[in-house]
């Protein structure tokens, strides 16, 4: 039996720690660890929660209107829950400079995928083509996390991009817009097929049924403030399951600022500053850094630096860019929609690229539940008509969200500045030369796709989000064959100290288009069971 | 100065839902003020308060001052206060429906009620483009 010590509580920390207590191994976890609200009135649907709070502008827009979107400021079409603000609060110790790139670090408990929106996609063998390994060295993990947190979806269309694994479970109910869309789709498949797209179930890890201790989705239309159910995983609750563990000892608040190594490059001590100001130490057998590519570079820089003087520059950062692509259904013109239904995606669809690892992932989300005040303001009418607008084609709206691959470019990277006891990351990135002409040329496939299906993308109304909103950051220590500095071998294991594992998006060496948090969490297992 | 708030709420919620404010909205609207929220950054001109004045005079005059804001000040202090009393309307369990339900029963009906609604913005933004200057006078006898 070893002594693992684990950084950070997101995805990939907590299905490595997971695995690591599953193959009889001691695990402490080292993290900030701040945690959220408890879900209030959890059985309450959308209106009967604004019906039974006794201030719900205070819950919806924040006590401070914080979660106000404002004319003219800069935002997306959906406003950010106040309550969940907290994840992404900084620590006064992480301070990021970024040029073309707009960063996003968490602090909080089971990190940032407590935010996400579950998408649940694995990478097939084209998209692992850079890669040291392939779907067969993931595919038995993606199908054990997938039993863990409760995968939905279906074998149809999409699995020509989206491999079927082991443990795939139920989809969730349609809602009319997205059974709409299916249905034209099954009507038009063939000439939507010919311009490279397919459409399908989207793969959401949201329980359709009861599922041992969770409970499934009762479609309480609350997925954007947070499922109060927990049908939807976040990691927290593998956290709360590791909480129960003899051999698992969680110590939060505490942010690991470095570690130190021998003169035979194992690494012997994590040192971390505690919240009431003080320092501590703990003795390292094997030591798994886990707490996201940019938290991880810092570490490890940080550890170089304390060495040498300075630290070398980490090339390679990766994320996915995503362009926003709201669309109206002609065919839910004027029909009410209904807030009892799953409000994150339903639907996927995939463009086909040459070659083929330079796939196009698109998530369908059809609006229901969201705030309009972000929608209608945007409206080009006086705002009394803007609503009148609204509140007919609001069953009808929906956002397309195009995710592009990235991959490895030495300019983009991530680099550490010292300056007495605190250093500060530098993260430079620029996107790929041929990324405008990607972006046009999928967005025009994708508009005639939506047009077949009877949709229509308004002129002017997309968006293209900033790179670092995606938050799907990797590849500044890729695995690679090669025994080289900065870099790690394919079971993640780093190049430069023997007992140091790689357990986040650090080791990437491509960054597909499809969100990466399901590869995160099988990687992560996978790098326990090979390596512990 | 709180008349003046008062009178502006319940001008604005007839406008967008209309209806009289509930005493929650109410409430609401006066705490979001209170909070210094509503201004925008650098605060607001005394041209934008005398907007804000003349359009709490009467619903007509609000929407077409809004109109003309949608074009030319899209985040000026009057599109920013009813875009509040909106947020605060669409949260509370009384007013969702008056912002948020459907009012057409045929897409025909709904396509000639956006040709109306067009047509009559239109006219909006002329109208509020006339009046507008009137605001200069307005923010002088607020203040």
């Amino acid at each position: 039996m070893s002594r693992v010590t684990v950084v950070g509580s997101g995805a990939s920390a907590l299905h490595f720690a997971q695995s690591a207590l599953e193959r009889g191994h001691e695990v402490t976890m080292l993290d900030v660890g701040r945690t959220k609200p408890e879900p209030v009135r959890p059985d309450d649907g959308f209106r009967e929660l604004k019906r039974g709070l006794d201030d719900p502008a205070a819950y919806f827009l924040g006590d401070d209107f914080s979660g106000m979107l404002w004319p003219g400021a800069p935002g997306e079409y959906y406003g950010f829950p106040p309550h969940k603000r907290v994840l992404f609060r900084g620590h006064e110790r992480f301070v990021v400079e970024a040029r073309g790139f707009e960063p996003l670090s968490s602090f909080a408990r089971g990190g940032l995928a407590e935010a996400w929106t579950g998408g649940a996609f694995p990478f097939n063998d084209q998209e692992l083509a850079d890669w040291p390994i392939g779907y067969r060295d993931l595919e038995p993990y993606y199908g054990r996390v997938a039993e863990r947190i409760g995968i939905g979806g279906a074998d149809d269309d999409l699995a020509r991009f989206l491999p079927v694994h082991a443990h795939l479970g139920a989809p969730l109910d349609l809602d009319e817009h997205s059974r709409r869309l299916l249905e034209g789709y099954a009507r038009k498949r063939a000439a939507i097929n010919g311009l490279g797209v397919w459409l399908g179930r989207s793969r959401t890890a949201t329980l359709a049924a009861d599922t041992g201790d969770r409970r499934g989705c009762t479609y309480l239309g609350r997925c954007l403030w947070g499922c109060p159910r927990d049908a939807l995983y976040t990691p927290v609750l593998t956290l709360h399951a590791l909480l129960r563990h003899e051999c698992f000892r969680y110590r939060s608040g505490v942010y690991v600022t470095h570690f130190e190594a021998d003169d035979g490059g194992r690494v012997r001590k994590v040192h971390c500053a505690t919240e009431a100001g003080g320092r501590e130490a703990h003795d390292v057998e094997w030591l798994a850094l886990g707490a996201g590519t940019l938290s991880t570079a810092r570490i490890f820089l940080e550890s170089l630096a304390r060495v040498a003087g300075e630290a070398p520059e980490l090339g390679g950062l990766m994320d996915n860019r995503q362009i926003l692509l709201p669309f109206v259904n002609l065919g839910m013109l004027a029909r009410p929609y209904d807030p009892a239904t799953y409000q994150y995606h339903n639907l996927a669809l995939g463009l086909e690229a040459q070659p083929a690892k330079e796939y196009v992932h698109g998530l369908i989300t059809t609006l229901k539940t969201a705030l309009i005040h972000p929608i209608a303001q945007s409206v080009p009418f006086d705002l009394k008509s803007s609503i009148q607008v609204f509140r007919n084609v609001h069953a009808a709206l929906g956002i397309l969200n195009v995710n592009l691959h990235d991959d490895r470019r030495g300019a983009n990277s991530v680099a550490l500045e010292r300056s007495g006891d605190a250093g500060r990351l530098v993260v430079h990135y620029a996107p790929s030369a041929d990324e405008p002409a990607r972006v046009a040329r999928a967005l025009k496939t994708l508009k005639r796709a939506l047009r077949k299906l009877g949709c229509i993308a308004p002129p002017g109304m997309q968006h293209t989000r900033p790179m670092g909103a995606s938050v799907h950051y990797a590849g500044t220590l890729p695995m690679s064959t090669e025994r080289r500095p900065l870099t790690a071998s394919p079971d993640c294991v780093s190049h430069d100290f023997d007992n140091l594992l790689l357990v986040d998006g650090s080791t990437f060496p491509f960054l597909p288009a499809k969100n990466l948090t399901f590869t995160l969490m099988a990687n992560a297992a996978r790098v326990a069971d090979r390596v512990l | 100065m709180a008349d003046a708030l008062e009178r502006e709420c319940r001008i604005f919620c007839r406008l967008l839902a209309g209806r009289e404010p509930t005493d929650y909205v109410r409430t609401k609207y006066r705490a979001a003020h209170a909070a210094g929220v509503v201004e925008p950054t650098g605060g607001a001109s005394s041209f934008e308060r005398g907007v804000v004045a003349l359009a709490r005079r009467s619903t007509l005059l609000a929407r077409a001052l809004d109109a003309r804001a949608r074009i030319l000040a899209p985040a000026s202090l009057l599109r920013r206060k009813l875009v509040l009393l909106l947020a605060i309307l669409e949260c509370a369990p009384e007013t969702e429906a008056d912002v948020d339900s459907v009012t057409h029963a045929s897409r025909a009906g709904l396509f000639l009620h956006l040709v109306a609604l067009g047509l009559g913005f239109a006219l909006l933004f002329a109208a509020g483009f006339v009046v507008a200057p009137l605001a200069f006078v307005a923010g002088g006898s607020e203040s």
